[in-house]
């Protein structure tokens, strides 16, 4: 049954298509160029990426080094829920973050229906949309974005990209050397909703806070820049 | 879903007979554009991007043929089945039978205009199953068994005081306090959050498919799609054959304008492209996944002079711009789509018979031409459809013997210009001490929802007259 449907459908298709050679069709599409990307509020790729996270009603922070980074995610875990529990994935980047440092004792597996946080090593951070990208497996499993009450992610400023083009190459260049992942996430904000007399509210079904952590070199003042932006 | 298109005009007046719903409705409809242009203003490339997106998309349509067998290529490489669906029929088929395969008695579903395009739902129901709709608003609707008001918030004309009764009546949770919005939506992520877990099927829709690598893009807010994507052993994709496109760059090139389009956010909570099941390394996921690609009509449309309709990306921009969806709202429409965008693809989807009312739901204002970031010419097409309708004679009579009248007329400019030339001075006359007329013979409707204002003294085409001759004259003098 499904087969005829296949062979009628492409069939009808092929009545109105042009009939042009895969050559032709690749040649048409590139003469289109490159589709128009949103400005950056910002020229610094950084600063840029941490005000669009806080437009995104994320949070953020910056570590120069990894024993900051934990000890951003020691300061958040316990500012909301005076604990050190967390759940993170079989990443190697993480299992060898210095943890001690900050007291954080990570549980590298799934998050479970009803974890309080969850971190991730993002692949990406793309300074247009203020979104971090994940993709899913062992480092980083799907449930881990999505079941847990807060949602921190760890992203190298290495990493950041300036828009969602640029994204794409970066993930082409990846998955050529990995093959696909299962799902490329980009993630920004926490889960919201506005279903209800438009009203915005968040933690809909996902995480109802989303922190990221920006880790690496970047301008002095760039976090304040980022708040004056996110706030003008 | 059943189809109640031909009671368009009962349904709008009763519609309008709701004060508070009238009120609601026209709230959201200064808000919604609001939200809209200030996201396209700030990020002030909407012309450019939105060219580049019709090129491609033409592109994408005048090569469907090649675009689709690529897209089955890299689908079924990645490890899915692909399934083909001429109607809505075949897809409902198609799916109840996959959840049989499984023994699959719960499901999640995520928002798709495509399974309430074929009623997917009631389809699987009526087999049994507990299908458990999770995006917050089409929930809402489901436990009111209401249809979807608007494409994108499909229970807005809901007020948060029905939805806490809903919930009261609906979940059996004892005394508590649901005074907040917030509290509702807690509410329902505590009860939905159960129903992820316990699911033996996900069934989710596409906002694009990329021929390039076989992903399909799930846009969403919530989250919810996406864990109806990941925890369920099973994933069904439920889609149509016109979201394909070439690159992944141009889904999410596509996904500037949608977003912005739909709610004014430069991008939304969640984008997630899914390839397939689970890899050997995975710890998580689902098992076997499958593509549902349906036709229901869309071939037809590509062969005809509405194929620009198939560029249409469901943002709901057209709706939250059109005077007469503010005014009758969605369920006027008795149709899975409404607004302009449903009222052009209603009638292509059923049959100008049933639903030809519906290209006549507009005032040719043009707004939702203008925002509408595919381009489509709206406007056009619903007039299109309003010239098959008087050809098919399926227009009251009263209305083509009128119309037939105004075509000669204007094709007869002399006496034309006469008639009004001795018309407008009349009304102009008669409307002088007020400026307005509460009253009109002939117009009747349209004058008990306002006031028609007197005319100036002249016509145009008296007052263009006057115009060039005084021009005329002032040359003469230089």
């Amino acid at each position: 049954m499904t087969k005829s449907a296949r062979s009628r459908i492409f069939a009808k298709i092929r009545h109105s298509s042009r009939g042009a050679t895969a050559a032709t069709i690749r040649e048409e599409l590139d003469s289109f160029g490159k589709a128009p990307a949103a400005d950056l509020p910002t020229p610094d790729t950084a600063t840029a990426f941490l005000a669009n996270v806080l437009k995104n009603q994320g949070t953020v922070d910056c570590a120069a080094n990894r024993t900051d980074a934990v000890r951003a995610v020691g300061q958040y875990l316990y500012q909301h829920y005076r604990t050190h529990r967390l759940v993170a994935g079989n990443d190697s980047r993480l299992a060898a973050m210095p943890w001690r440092d900050a007291g954080v004792l990570p549980r590298f597996g799934t998050a479970e229906g009803n974890e309080p946080a969850a971190l991730s090593y993002a692949r990406l951070g793309v300074a247009e949309t203020g979104a971090v990208v994940t993709f899913t497996g062992k480092a980083n499993p799907a449930a881990n974005n999505l079941l847990a009450e807060h949602h921190i992610v760890l992203v190298n400023c290495e990493d950041l990209v300036g828009d969602m083009e640029e994204a794409w190459l970066r993930i082409r260049h990846e998955v050529d050397r990995d093959g696909r992942p299962r799902g490329i996430n980009f993630i920004a904000g926490p889960s919201s909703t506005a279903d209800i007399e438009g009203q915005l509210v968040y933690g809909a079904h996902g995480p109802r806070g989303w922190h990221v952590i920006l880790l690496g070199y970047m301008p002095a003042s760039a976090l304040e820049d980022a708040r004056a932006l996110a706030a003008g | 879903m059943e189809m109640h298109s031909q009671a368009f005009l009962e349904n709008a007046r009763e519609a309008l007979g709701d004060p508070e719903k009238t009120r609601r409705r026209g709230l959201l409809a200064a808000f919604t554009p609001m939200v809209r242009n200030a996201a396209m203003e700030s990020f002030g490339k909407f012309e450019p991007l939105r060219q580049h997106l019709r090129r491609v998309r033409q592109h994408t349509l005048d090569n469907l043929d090649h675009y689709l067998d690529r897209f089955e290529q890299e689908a079924l490489s990645n490890g899915n089945h692909v399934h083909f669906a001429m109607d809505g029929e075949e897809m409902n088929r198609i799916v109840l039978e996959i959840c049989q395969r499984h023994s699959a008695r719960r499901i999640a579903k995520g928002k798709s205009m495509v399974t309430e395009e074929t009623g997917l739902s009631r389809h699987l129901q009526g087999a049994g199953l507990n299908v458990t709709e999770t995006d917050l608003g089409e929930y809402i609707i489901q436990q009111a068994g209401e249809p979807p008001s608007h494409i994108v918030g499909p229970a807005l004309h809901k007020s948060a005081a029905e939805v806490r009764d809903l919930f009261l009546a609906r979940h059996d949770l004892g005394e508590r306090e649901l005074e907040e919005t917030s509290q509702l939506v807690q509410e329902a992520r505590g009860v939905l959050r159960q129903r992820f877990l316990e699911a033996d099927v996900g069934i989710i829709g596409a906002n694009a498919l990329v021929a390039e690598n076989g992903y399909s893009m799930l846009v969403t807010n919530e989250g919810n799609g996406d864990l109806c994507a990941n925890l369920p052993p099973v994933l069904i994709v439920c889609t149509t054959l016109e979201r394909i496109l070439p690159r992944a760059e141009d889904a999410t090139a596509m996904m500037r304008l949608l977003v912005r389009s739909a709610t004014g956010q430069p991008h939304t909570c969640y984008t997630s492209f899914y390839s397939g099941p689970r890899r050997e390394q995975d710890t998580d996921g689902p098992i076997e996944t499958h593509f549902v690609l349906l036709d229901d009509k869309r071939t037809d449309i590509l062969a005809s002079d509405y194929r620009e309709m198939l560029q249409c990306i469901r943002c709901g921009a057209c709706l939250n711009h059109c005077p007469i969806y503010a005014a009758a709202g969605g369920h006027a429409y008795g149709a899975v789509y409404m607004g302009p965008m449903g009222s052009v693809l209603t009638p292509l989807l059923t049959s100008l018979e049933e639903s030809h009312l519906l290209p006549n739901a507009c005032t040719s204002c043009g707004r939702c031409a203008e925002v509408c970031p595919s381009g489509i010419p709206l406007p056009d097409l619903l007039r299109d459809l309003r010239q098959a309708e008087q050809a098919a004679k399926l227009s009251p009579p009263r209305w083509r013997t009128g119309l037939k009248l105004h075509a000669w007329l204007a094709r007869h400019p002399r006496l034309y210009h006469g008639l009004t030339a001795l018309g407008i001075p009349l009304l102009h006359r008669l409307g002088r001490r007020r400026g307005s007329f509460s009253k009109l013979p002939l117009a009747g409707g349209w004058t008990s929802q306002r006031d028609f204002p007197a005319p100036q003294r002249k016509t145009f085409m008296q007052a263009y007259a006057g115009v060039l001759k005084a021009e005329k004259k002032r040359r003469r003098h230089d």
